[in-house]
């Protein structure tokens, strides 16, 4: 373990505390994991599998050279990790429009209600809506790593706000609808 | 249809508009947002992201996952190295087309340092000094010094003088002729390294009439030759050779 920690900080960091890949920012790596599988236990294990392997790559030399190549590792290790627990049943949704009062119905959340309501989104949309929502990337970057077109990408964001705005005013008015 | 297709994008553009402003450096998404802006709409939309993104910025990093990572070091993505921007082929290309772009401006600002009034002719004379053969002039035996009496009295031509540095050589030929501009030149050919004389009118300013004079003496370079020109009450006399510049000099040192 200690090994590999140290063959992290290598391909990891730079001396000045950098990753040595472009948008590969750990923290942001961990809450992607956390957004994806709405489990503190579960991301953690996910994320350290993934920078032990990636360490291990790194002393063979062998690191991808595309970029986000972190991202769309534990994108992968996600969606895997997901497919062993509960699944969340297939559910017509509510919609509503966005309400000028929902950031301050937001403010009342927990990180970890919104981690489990995302995680609940049925893949792509779930990884869609994580990877925006860590104010990370750009359009065309989560177009990428995701392998989404800028339709879909769309949909699925416009469909997220819709539906956790439900949840939202669901959750308000004390009664779940969904 | 176009039109539509177009609203579409701009639609599905702004559903993913950006969170934070420094994720906006595609051009079609910032056109979007900007002509959305304000909107009532897209004002709720902002906010909502806003919020949520807030709170994903508050998702604890567990200790045992934030031993990856220091927690005093921001891992940022990392500032390109000079030596990968040098590399990049773009960059790379630009500063050649900087360099070449350089080279020819260097090199017009360095011909332009040499010209004087009448270098342009004195290159001409150059290539016609290259291509004469010494039978088209008419036989001349005599010091070249004594050919400006010749085209005064045969050719009307006033002051064409050859300067005292070169007014000793034995000349073999010589002939007047009218050049592309009409300008009467006096050409001679002299034994002494097959040397070439030319007599020819200074330039003159377009406006005044006044001669352009320019002290001493100035070197041309045409097509491996090299000629040393001067110029004496409007007239320019130069001396060619096939050669080079260090050749002609000592010709006009020894006088000095």
């Amino acid at each position: 373990m200690e090994v590999n920690r140290v063959e992290c900080a290598k391909f990891c960091k730079d001396k000045d505390g950098r990753v040595s890949d472009r948008k590969q920012n750990l923290p942001q790596l961990y809450r992607f994991c956390f957004l994806m599988l709405g489990d503190a236990r579960k991301a953690q294990e996910v994320f350290n599998t993934t920078l032990r392997e990636a360490a291990v790559h790194a002393a063979q030399g062998e690191l991808p050279k595309e970029p986000f190549w972190l991202f769309r590792e534990a994108r992968w290790r996600c969606l895997e990790a997901s497919k062993t627990g509960l699944q969340p049943e297939t559910l017509e949704i509510e919609e509503h429009d966005i309400a000028p009062q929902a950031a301050s119905q937001i403010e009342q959340l927990e990180p970890a209600q919104l981690a489990i309501w995302i995680s609940a989104a049925p893949d792509p949309q779930r990884t869609a809506l994580a990877l925006f929502y860590l104010d990370e990337f750009d359009y065309l970057e989560i177009l990428d790593i995701a392998e989404l077109k800028l339709r879909t990408l769309s949909r699925y964001l416009a469909q997220g706000r819709r539906q956790l705005q439900a949840w939202l005013d669901a959750k308000h008015s004390g009664e779940p609808k969904v | 249809m176009r039109t539509l297709g177009l609203l579409r994008r701009r639609r599905a553009l702004l559903n993913c508009a950006p969170i934070s402003q420094n994720h906006m450096a595609d051009r079609s998404m910032r056109s979007a947002v900007l002509r959305e802006d304000g909107s009532d709409e897209f004002v709720n939309q902002q906010n909502f992201d806003r919020a949520l993104a807030e709170l994903v910025r508050l998702v604890p990093i567990p200790p045992e996952s934030a031993e990856w990572f220091s927690e005093n070091e921001v891992i940022r993505a990392p500032r390109r190295r000079w030596r990968k921007i040098v590399l990049n082929p773009a960059v790379l290309a630009i500063s050649i087309a900087l360099l070449v772009i350089a080279g020819v401006f260097a090199f017009h600002l360095v011909g332009q340092l040499n010209d004087f009034p009448g270098s342009a002719t004195a290159r001409k004379l150059l290539t016609v000094a290259g291509s004469t053969r010494s039978v088209m002039l008419d036989p001349v035996s005599a010091e070249a010094g004594t050919l400006s009496d010749l085209f005064f009295m045969k050719h009307g031509l006033e002051h064409y003088d050859v300067p005292d540095e070169f007014a000793d050589f034995q000349t073999i030929g010589c002939r007047v002729f009218d050049d592309d501009e009409s300008q009467r030149i006096a050409q001679i050919w002299v034994g002494e390294k097959r040397m070439q004389f030319f007599l020819f009118p200074a330039e003159r300013d377009t406006k005044t009439g006044a001669v352009l004079a320019f002290p001493g003496w100035r070197y041309v370079h045409q097509e491996g030759w090299v000629g040393a020109v001067t110029e004496h009450n409007g007239v320019c006399f130069m001396a060619a050779l096939r050669g080079r510049q260090k050749d002609l000099e000592p010709y006009l040192k020894a006088k000095e």
